[in-house]
């Protein structure tokens, strides 16, 4: 199978990335794909098809069994464990068990990404309340995460991804838990993100998310891309394999 | 700046989140310095009150005959040759009689009849007042006996043997509670640290997938660990302090203590004992993010 190289807007390149977990669980296997700068890409799939591995693997939250990623320049195998922070700045995350820490405040959950990068502590207080109102979270600014119900604590793990406008943000199924009016919500920061320039690949279920919006989605199913729904032909092109020709037939 | 204001709080938070085991910590160290300085400090000042006694430490070298100049050279060699020494006098049998005179002061008529020669020319030496001088003495004396025309050598043998011998109990109780300062410090901070990072894991997690450098998550652990050192061991030598003024004020009767030059550690001392127990405890906090911190 030939391999196109990158191109200069490329953001994030897989290419034949498998990942086995032990002792003989093929996550992913040989998925190639890249993501151009400013494109919102949606991972679907069933249950365990592999779009969790996939984020996990672009966040370098797990390494691949093989193969190569490249995300917004950095390639990920030649990434020292000391260098880790150099990605993760510019990848924000939004988990789908929302690593929110239970005994601190929503504010301090959003605040703690700011903080590593040494934002100062009027700007983190400002961004952190934007966040929360556009994210209909604004009275819970002092409310301990633990006592937020799921919904919120989704929306909260979302706001702490996309604080220091990230140039990919990563959302594993990050309306899950939501009501059809919140998730509405999210999807507009998201937008609103992505015309500012930021990347986003949402992993989701949820297929109205991306009906009719005319954007990438690409299907997984047992650790292979089984479709790609080009956005500018909106049809379902099969094998899967053949994924870097979307980014060509968008061009 | 910014990045030490950020390791200070996130170090006050963390010293906030397990105060229970943190005062634990620093009521170790405390006490561990305490016990250390306290008989460091009667060490020290058992050196200083010896170098004041010592004063009339001296052999004292008996000759059967009166030194000439050249002899008196030969001998200074001599005695050079074995040890360094503060000073060497050659006293004359007239110089012996007159002093002697001297001490009989208003009875120096039993002396009515006695040749003025009757006293054995002699010379007197004078060791250098350091621990190792002092513990060479006997072996310096039984040099000096070698001499040729020595008759006898004379010295404070009993009170020297006394001396060093408590001087040696001292440094033995410093090395011990030397090394059970070393140990409470490192120890107790290391595991105070491993508590702090188990009950920490999930945060500590997060802060990596959020972007920390290692610098960020480590050094406010580094931090806590010089904190607790550092107050621990003010807070001991404050103890010692408050303790020293106490005995000097109550137990001191004119007769006895206040004879003697007690005197407290200087600037310098008090703050090499805060810097070593600040760098043990730091020591001790390194260890345990290297063991239990996995960056």
């Amino acid at each position: 199978m030939h391999q196109t190289p990158p191109t200069p807007s490329t953001i994030v390149d897989l290419v034949k990335v498998s990942k086995t977990y032990h002792p003989d669980t093929q996550a992913l296997v040989d998925i190639s794909l890249n993501v151009c700068q400013g494109e919102i890409l949606f991972l679907t799939g069933v249950s365990g098809a592999g779009k969790t591995t996939l984020l996990r693997l672009i966040s370098h939250i797990e390494r691949p069994t093989k193969g190569m990623i490249e995300v917004a320049g950095i390639d990920l195998g030649k990434l020292p464990r000391n260098k880790i922070h150099l990605l993760r700045r510019k990848v924000g995350t939004a988990y789908q068990d929302f690593k929110l820490l239970s005994d601190r405040t929503v504010a301090d959950n959003i605040a703690i990404a700011m903080e590593v990068i040494y934002r100062p502590s009027s700007h983190i207080e400002q961004r952190t309340r934007t966040l929360l109102d556009q994210l209909d979270l604004a009275t819970k600014y002092n409310t301990r995460a633990g006592d937020l119900s799921r919904g919120e604590q989704q929306r909260v793990a979302i706001a702490r991804a996309v604080a220091n406008n990230p140039e990919i943000v990563l959302a594993d199924e990050p309306t899950g838990n939501l009501d059809a009016e919140t998730t509405a919500r999210v999807m507009e920061l998201f937008y609103q993100l992505n015309r500012q320039g930021t990347t986003l690949l949402i992993a989701t279920h949820d297929r109205s998310l991306f009906a009719d919006t005319g954007h990438r989605v690409i299907e997984l199913r047992s650790g292979k891309i089984k479709s790609t729904v080009n956005r500018s032909l909106k049809n379902i092109s099969e094998p899967t394999e053949e994924v870097h020709t979307v980014q060509e037939s968008e061009q | 700046m910014r990045f030490v204001y950020v390791v200070l709080r996130q170090t006050c938070r963390n010293m906030l989140h397990s105060w229970k085991s943190q005062c634990m910590t620093l009521l170790t160290v405390s006490l561990s310095v305490l016990i250390f300085s306290f008989f460091f400090l009667i060490y020290s000042n058992a050196l200083h009150i010896g170098e004041k006694l010592g004063d009339d430490l001296r052999l004292i070298v008996y000759l059967d005959e009166e030194a000439a100049p050249p002899l008196q050279e030969e001998y200074r060699h001599k005695i050079l040759k074995f040890d360094q020494v503060d000073r060497i006098e050659f006293v004359s049998s007239q110089q012996a009689y007159k002093r002697f005179e001297h001490m009989l002061g208003d009875n120096t008529d039993v002396l009515t009849g006695v040749p003025t020669d009757f006293l054995p020319p002699s010379i007197e030496v004078y060791p250098v007042r350091t621990l190792d001088s002092l513990s060479r003495i006997t072996r310096f004396s039984d040099y000096l006996q070698t001499l040729p025309g020595v008759l006898k050598v004379q010295y404070g043998k009993e009170w020297i043997d006394r001396f060093y011998a408590f001087i040696q109990l001292m440094r033995v109780i410093i090395i011990l509670s030397g090394a059970l300062l070393i140990m409470t410090t490192t120890f107790m901070v290391a595991h105070t640290i491993r508590l702090s990072l188990v009950s920490r894991q999930q945060e500590l997690e997060l802060l990596r997938l959020v972007g920390a450098t290692n610098n960020y998550i480590r050094t406010p652990f580094l931090f806590e660990g010089a904190l607790q050192g550092c107050i621990g061991a003010s807070c001991g030598i404050g103890a010692l302090l408050a303790l020293f003024n106490w005995i000097t004020l109550r137990f001191a009767g004119p007769e006895t203590i206040s004879q003697l030059p007690f005197i407290f550690f200087n600037w310098p001392i008090v703050c090499a004992i805060i810097g070593i127990s600040t760098l043990l405890c730091t020591f001790g906090s390194l260890s345990a993010i290297r063991r239990f911190l996995h960056l």
